[in-house]
């Protein structure tokens, strides 16, 4: 069975034709892992990230993500793609007009799963990430950090195979860094979900095996 | 507050373009009863030396419904007292035949030229009476009055239209996130747009319902009925049933219809 979750090959990525932001670029990301890609500001990092969730379309190359290939998908596959796909933003993109909980049950409501499934799902994440006294608030009423744990809480409600985090802990003081990074780690540690995380920093405390990716000029670079 | 307001601008639109519908549709109803009156009453005379073959006059001019001899009696008996018996059986051998012709439909200027032309190429007809003035003058007046609120109606709905379709433009902006953050969980667009459809489809309700409402009560005033029965038209302004049925649909195909295309409008940047 094939393990490669994210596999890309020649990738080329720009938002204006014949101005490449990534260049070139081969990356092997397989189940489990836990990866990092870090480079400098405007290197490139979230438009990587953009690309494996199919927001922005490849100018050249191949990018095959959880089996499948992202050149010329078409908008149906492409929703079921994302089925698969937890994604995590610095911004936390929360719906503010819908609670905490409803926010949680978001990937399951898409996924067709009855009401009841959806709240004890999502119950049972919010109190994972400490937050279940909280689900009947709206995400304006929450702090920084916590709107960022209900954020992982909605990426981990339908399982994923793959979690994407855009710069997860931007926008936190350390404290709820921390916690963030536990809650991923706990992800990828108890449910072998493969995490993907573009960050400026790899947080020292971080005590697991990680593969780590650098972008440079465009170019991607496995460091270790 | 801002929900009533959001509901509202299209409500208002709604119900001005499904009222000038209605107005409409009960002109149409009134200048059909208006005609029909008219036209009963209407037929036209011809005069004959000799008696007319009714069916072949029918194949001749399909338009006419009935051809009536109009009797000679009255103008006989006036001069009862005045001539000898034998005069008047003269008088009612020499006396030429009139007929009444009534058509099956209104005929329009053009017809009635055309019906008088094959008539009087009948050798024994000698005279056609078609009293065109008077009909054609009410007939175009009741065209002119129809074309003109015709006219209305179609600025009206246009005007309705472009309203609806700016509060759909600002409805999608305000969900647009939203949609947007379903959309990368991978929510299917019936999903992502659910909203604005239950939003379009409670508002064509709510106009439609308030248009029927007006329309069922308005022939029941007292200064409504007076009007109509002084003009001496018999008329249903509002078929309850089907009349609303018309509206609720209309409302709602020009609702869903609006707010289908601004969100694909829209859309690629949904994505």
């Amino acid at each position: 069975m094939d393990k490669t979750i994210i596999h890309a090959q020649k990738l080329q990525l720009s938002y204006k034709k014949g101005e490449p932001v990534i260049k070139n670029s081969n990356v092997s990301i397989h189940k489990n892992d836990f990866v990092f890609i870090t480079g400098k500001s405007g290197s490139g990092k979230s438009t990587m990230i953009r690309s494996l969730y199919g927001e922005l379309p490849l100018e050249s190359g191949t990018l095959r993500v959880c089996g499948i290939d992202l050149d010329s998908i078409s908008k149906q596959k492409l929703n079921v793609l994302r089925k698969h796909i937890g994604v995590i933003f610095q911004d936390y993109k929360l719906i503010k007009e819908w609670t905490v909980e409803k926010n949680v049950m978001l990937p399951l409501m898409i996924a067709g799963y009855s009401k009841n499934v959806c709240t004890m799902q999502a119950h049972k994440l919010l109190k994972h990430v400490k937050l279940l006294h909280k689900a009947d608030k709206y995400p304006l009423e929450l702090s920084g950090g916590e709107q960022q744990r209900i954020a992982i809480a909605r990426a981990l409600a339908h399982n994923p195979i793959l979690i994407l985090a855009d710069e997860p802990t931007g926008n936190l003081d350390e404290y709820s860094s921390e916690v963030i990074w536990d809650l991923l780690k706990g992800a990828h540690h108890h449910l072998g979900t493969t995490v993907v995380i573009v960050t400026h920093k790899i947080p020292s405390t971080l005590g697991i095996n990680y593969k780590h990716y650098f972008l440079d000029g465009g170019v991607i670079n496995e460091v270790s | 507050m801002k929900s009533l307001k959001n509901h509202l601008s299209v409500i208002i639109p709604l119900f001005i373009l499904l009222f000038s519908f209605q107005f409409v549709v009960m002109l149409e109803r009134v200048v059909k009863s208006y005609e029909e009156k008219l036209f009963s009453d209407y037929s036209i005379v011809a005069v004959a030396i000799s008696e007319l073959d009714k069916d072949s006059l029918k194949k001749k001019i399909p338009l006419i419904k009935t051809v009536e001899i109009l009797s000679t009696k009255k103008v006989i008996n006036k001069f009862k007292d005045d001539f000898s018996p034998a005069n008047l059986a003269l008088l009612k051998t020499s006396l030429p035949k009139f007929y009444s012709i009534k058509l099956k439909s209104p005929p329009d200027e053009e017809t009635l030229k055309k019906i008088v032309e094959k008539l009087k190429m009948i050798p024994s007809i000698t005279k056609v009476e078609t009293f065109e003035k008077s009909y054609t003058k009410i007939y175009n007046m009741l065209i002119l009055a129809k074309t003109i609120s015709n006219v209305f109606t179609v600025l009206i709905f246009v005007i309705s239209v472009l309203l609806i379709f700016k509060q759909m433009e600002i409805w999608t902006l305000q969900h647009q996130e939203r949609m947007y953050i379903m959309g990368l969980f991978g929510s299917p667009f019936w999903m992502k747009s659910a909203v604005l459809y239950k939003l379009v489809f409670i508002d064509s309700i709510i106009s439609a319902t308030g248009v029927a409402v007006v329309y069922y009560f308005l022939p029941k005033l007292e200064k409504f009925q007076e009007s109509i029965k002084n003009i001496g038209l018999d008329f249903e302004t509002f078929r309850l049933v089907d009349d609303s049925l018309v509206l609720l649909a209309i409302s709602i195909f020009i609702t869903l219809f609006s707010v289908t295309l601004v969100i694909f409008k829209q859309r690629t940047e949904v994505k």
